[in-house]
């Protein structure tokens, strides 16, 4: 079974599927010939042509403009956006036209795409290179937005991406893209969009996290366990479907419920989590929801950067926090 | 070919009939059979009857808010003309005649308009996007159609429809840009109507023609009479044919007015001279294309009377079976917004569905 | 001073490149910015320039061998003494803040992915309690573990009521219901990161009762206090004169004096003498005049009971409390000595407090707290003099008695303190 780091298996998952399916078709800024900055789509354009793995103009808007177009006519585009902070460029795209044009049609037209892009911080980059912005997708009814945390959970988020019949909006958490390694199967496998992941049963409190945070929740999780304290800890995979009954189900249990997220703290994913938890599981809570996030300020510059990015340790105060309110 | 022929560098517009129905250059006549030249005769009328009904509707307070054609319909039943049934076409929101030239149900895009989205589910065999607010975002469509037409072997053509003000927007540039680098078999269709609301075309481009800016891009461009159907259906024709044959993109600019407003909401006296309406006036695609016929011997006042009238009685009914059944059915609001409710749109549907039938609204 | 370049990330995020060829060679003498070696990565092929000037002392790769990011390559001695200022140049190379940052790399293989196999047992599931906030915060001013409540809301919710019914129940004696399960309280110590500074004592007999007896008065019975200081003056006089007419083995104190004055007003204001029937929603105005007298002893608080204040002299009262009091702090009373107060006294001036907010001795309505006695200015007659004052802070059932009727009372007592000859002549 290949072993695989995070980057290696977005283009493990791009190989088969292209394999697979005819009509997928990858293209995005140096996504084609030189295989993509953080080499994503290498080897695609040499595998499978120019006709189906391709550079495209300094264009965001015309990649995921061009994209719909291309998934009405037939295939299945899965576009490459070269960073998280690029993809503003096609937002009137995304939100005016790829997550509403089965609805517009009232499904007359469909469209099978995915937009994939790094995402996240913590990787020393320039401006514009290190947001979070999975919340302004979230927030677009029409589309799904999934984020994997594990080489083999990218593989099976992909593909599953890939194959939907809806846009799939596919961010990829960069600091991680060679932090590790995992088996990714061969064989051909999904994981379903829309359902989280108990990577760790425990009783204590919920810990619901994703992406890159997932790896920094374990750390805090572990020194934790060394204290008497277990945590379950939920790796969302999919942002939007929100996999609410997995989160409602573990806070029941838990009583408690601690969101790390990386992006700034207000108006986000965790807050719309919480929310949810006192909708739902309201008369179980047996401490105030809280959240690890970054402040609300723009993300800083390199030499900044670490004072913006929640840590293990910042994750590990907050579980003593929540554990030890008294009800 | 015409588009080296009529070089919008030169200060060139192709016209085959003036304003006044004279042939100005026989050898550029179409070879169009008898019967459709009257059947593009009584689409434009079609257009300008559905149009003008729909804009006293909107002032009977029955239609909400709408965007008038009139004076454009040789741009819209001319270029539609020009594509075979395997084209795609993207349109922005002005452009009735196309829609109708192409087959859509009257019907359909009254329900549009009145406010249903079942109005942009057109006929599975008709490749008309849905109305595209977002000036000139839908061009970018119209690149990615073609795209995959070339990529799955297929020799479909795509338009897109837009207007002077749309050559504004950055999707403008990308998508002539795209369509250029990958010789995307697309024609870019820009219905220079000479107001973008309120603002003129020179506080949109310092350009001289809308048509040059094909040339930055690395293809040719052609300004046509865009009141003179013969010259747009030409045009456009070539573009298609040059398109399917893989020699890439074509921006026509079809120059035209806009008799009405903008929209049902616009009043355009409180921008423009009456008098250089009425100019306009003078030059209606309508007029023109009605004598030309008669010349020709296939049209009369009788034959335009009767067919009036019988357009009259058909948006007529169009309309009132829209007024009928044209109200949105709850299920579908939320039915549309992924293949599959999610569990939470499932959990809200029937939350708001039992408000609603509580109230007996449902 | 000898600096060492280390293969740095010049792709963001790669891990690993090949060293393709030297470009200089042991010995050599280099200046910054000359081309160390070119490399080939899977990303970029790029020449590496030095950071440093000086003598190459040594090339720690071979060409054509693989090379990783953060691998020592070449070691150059600078010539410099001490700390160089070249030294902050290295991070800077290894970190390459290039075009698109760069990625942690590592070959760290985490486990395999458990998706589809048989998940472990989960873990069985603490009973939870369904409360809102607001019941929760109740049950925990209480001392009401939620978890020994059964719940009678929608659902098994527990009410408000609920909690009220569990906390009356515990004030009656049932222990069970505010028992904290062992576990959870090993959960909120374990969570502590001050662990090891914390000893566990269990509680005594007598800690527990002290615990569940002022919870019981505190969540009963709505305390209020007044507050006062008298003027002892002559009673300090008039100790001190009768100190020599007892015999030497009794020890006279003021509390005898205190109790006599308290008595003397309680006659004159029966409600503070008194209890609650909340059950019949009466006041049992009491005829007989029973004092608790706290006393602190090693294990804790204890209140043996002077019975019968108003019919025993000043030195009966001396010489029971000396022989209570002695016998509370070995631990010999009976329980017959602890029972039937009308009324308590604390003292805790005895350890040189002033005033205090004392909890009631409930079901009594009242309880009186004597500070320290000591001198201090005070103005007679708008001249300034040095007396001895006695603080006193009494606390009330506000449920029974009004801070008129405290006030009343103890402007009773001032008056019997203030006037030792009224006191014992009456």
């Amino acid at each position: 079974m290949p072993v695989l780091n995070n980057v290696q298996a977005v283009n493990y998952a791009l190989m088969q599927e292209m394999e697979r399916d005819p009509s997928v078709v990858v293209f995005g800024e140096d996504a084609g010939y030189e295989g993509g900055v953080f080499r994503a789509t290498v080897d695609l354009q040499e595998k499978f042509g120019v006709e189906r793995c391709f550079d495209t103009p300094i264009s965001e808007s015309g990649i995921v403009g061009a994209a719909v177009g291309m998934a009405i006519n037939g295939l299945k585009p899965v576009v490459e956006l070269q960073f998280c902070g690029f993809t503003y460029p096609a937002f009137n795209q995304i939100i005016s036209h790829v997550s509403r044009m089965r609805n517009r049609s009232r499904g007359r037209f469909t469209l099978p795409m995915v937009i994939r892009f790094p995402s996240g911080g913590g990787i020393r980059a320039l401006e514009h290179h290190s947001e979070s912005p999975e919340v302004l997708f979230a927030h677009i009814p029409g589309l799904k937005i999934v984020m994997p945390s594990t080489p083999y959970d990218t593989k099976g988020l992909l593909t599953a991406a890939i194959r939907d019949p809806d846009p799939v909006i596919f961010m990829e958490p960069k600091r991680i893209y060679r932090a590790f390694k995992q088996e990714v199967p061969e064989e051909d496998y999904v994981i379903e969009i829309g359902k989280a992941n108990v990577v760790k049963e425990g009783e204590d409190l919920t810990i619901v996290t994703w992406g890159a945070m997932v790896k920094d929740t374990l750390k805090a999780v572990e020194e934790a366990n060394k204290k008497g304290i277990f945590p379950e800890v939920i790796d969302l995979r999919t942002i939007a479907p929100l996999d609410r009954e997995a989160i409602i189900q573990s806070v029941k249990k838990t009583g408690r419920i601690l969101v790390v997220q990386e992006a700034v703290k207000s108006f986000g994913v965790a807050s719309e989590i919480i929310a949810l938890v006192n909708e739902k599981a309201f008369l179980h809570l047996e401490a105030p929801p809280a959240r690890v996030a970054a402040p609300d300020i723009i993300v800083p510059l390199p030499r900044g950067e670490q004072y913006y990015m929640p840590n293990p340790d910042m994750i590990y105060e907050k579980i003593l926090e929540v554990v030890n309110f008294l009800t | 070919m015409l588009v080296d022929q009529y070089s919008p560098f030169e200060g060139k517009m192709l016209q085959i009939l003036d304003k006044d129905g004279n042939v100005l250059d026989e050898s550029l006549v179409p070879q169009i059979p008898d019967e459709d030249l009257v059947k593009l005769m009584k689409t434009m009328l079609y257009t300008r009857t559905a149009d003008r009904k729909a804009l006293m509707y909107q002032r009977q307070g029955r239609m909400l808010t709408y965007a008038p054609n009139e004076g454009q319909e040789a741009c819209q039943v001319g270029s539609a003309y020009a594509l075979a049934k395997k084209d795609w076409m993207a349109p922005a929101f002005r452009e009735l005649g196309a829609w109708l030239q192409r087959g859509v149900d009257l019907k359909t895009i009254f329900l549009y308009w009145y406010g249903n989205e079942m109005g942009s589910k057109v006929a599975d065999d008709i490749r008309i996007l849905p109305v595209s607010i977002p000036i000139s975002s839908q061009c970018l469509h119209a690149v990615g159609l073609a795209m995959a037409a070339r990529k799955r072997g297929l020799d479909e053509v795509s338009i897109a429809y837009f207007g002077d003000g749309g050559t504004s927007e950055g999707d403008f540039h990308e998508a002539l840009n795209l369509a250029g680098v990958y010789k995307a078999a697309t024609v870019f269709f820009c219905q220079n109507n000479q107001w973008s609301i309120s603002v003129p075309k020179h506080f949109q481009t310092a350009s001289e023609t809308f048509a040059q800016k094909a040339y930055a891009y690395g293809f040719k461009g052609i300004k046509v009479d865009g009141n003179d159907i013969l010259a747009v259906y030409v045009a456009t024709k070539e573009a298609v044919e040059r398109g399917r044959k893989g020699e890439g993109p074509t921006l026509i600019e079809g120059y035209t007015y806009r008799l009405g407003p903008h929209t049902t909401s616009d009043d355009p006296t409180r921008y423009r001279e009456e008098q250089e309406v009425d100019e306009w006036r003078e030059k209606d695609p309508i007029k023109r294309f009605r004598i030309y016929l008669e010349r020709r011997g296939l049209w009369s006042d009788e034959m335009e009377k009767q067919f009036v009238q019988e357009a009259d009685e058909e948006v007529e009914r169009a309309f009132k079976e829209v007024e009928q059944s044209g109200n949105t059915q709850f299920d579908d609001i939320f039915k549309y917004q992924y293949e599959k409710m999610t569990p939470l749109l499932e959990e809200q549907y029937a939350e708001y569905k039992a408000f609603f039938q509580e109230r007996g609204m449902l | 001073m000898i600096q060492e370049f280390k293969f740095p990330d010049i792709g963001e995020g790669i891990h690993e490149g090949k060293l393709l060829k030297w470009h200089m060679e042991v010995g050599d003498t280099i200046q910054a910015g000359d081309t160390i070696a070119e490399v080939e990565t899977d990303k970029v092929n790029a020449e590496l320039p030095s950071p440093y000037s000086g003598k190459v002392i040594a090339l720690l790769a071979e060409e054509g061998g693989i090379i990783y990011v953060g691998q020592v390559l070449i070691k150059v001695d600078t010539g410099e003494v001490g700390k160089s200022q070249d030294q902050t140049v290295e991070p800077v190379a290894e970190e390459n803040a290039g075009v698109v940052g760069a990625l942690e790399a590592s070959s760290e293989v985490i486990p395999a992915s458990a998706e589809g196999r048989k998940q472990e047992a989960a873990i069985p599931p603490k009973r939870k309690v369904l409360a809102t906030p607001v019941a929760r915060k109740m049950a925990y001013d209480l001392g009401v573990d939620l978890r020994n409540v059964t719940g009678t809301g929608p659902g098994g919710r527990v009410m408000k009521a609920d909690i009220a019914a569990a906390a009356e129940k515990t004030t009656a004696g049932d222990s069970e219901a505010s028992k904290p399960e062992q576990k959870h309280e090993t959960k909120l110590e374990a969570a502590s990161k001050d662990r090891n500074q914390i000893e566990r004592v269990p509680l005594s007999m007598i800690r527990k009762t002290i615990a569940k007896k002022m919870v019981q008065s505190k969540h009963t019975a709505p305390h209020a206090t007044a507050m006062d200081e008298v003027d002892v003056t002559e009673l300090v006089k008039f100790r001190e004169t009768a100190k020599g007419h007892f015999d030497e083995d009794i020890h006279l104190t003021f509390m005898p004096f205190i109790m006599k004055a308290i008595v003397l007003a309680l006659k004159k204001n029966p409600k503070i003498n008194s209890s609650l029937d909340d059950e019949t929603e009466e006041i049992l105005l009491k005829k007989y005049y029973h004092l608790g007298i706290a006393v602190d002893t090693e294990e804790g608080l204890t209140v043996p009971v002077v019975r019968n204040v108003d019919q025993k002299s000043i030195v009966r009262l001396a010489k029971e409390l000396n022989d209570l009091g002695q016998r509370a702090r070995n631990r010999k009373l009976t329980i017959d000595e602890l029972k039937e107060s009308t009324f308590s006294i604390t003292n805790y001036g005895a350890v040189g407090s002033i005033f205090g907010v004392p909890v009631i001795n409930y079901p009594e309505v009242a309880i009186m707290g004597i500070g320290k006695i000591s001198k201090k200015p005070v103005v007679i007659e708008d001249e300034l003099v040095i007396r001895h004052m006695l603080p006193l802070s009494m606390s009330f059932d506000h449920r029974v008695v009004d801070g008129g009727d405290a006030g009343r009372f103890m402007n009773d007592v001032k008056k019997y303190l203030s006037d030792p000859y009224r006191l014992l002549l009456l």
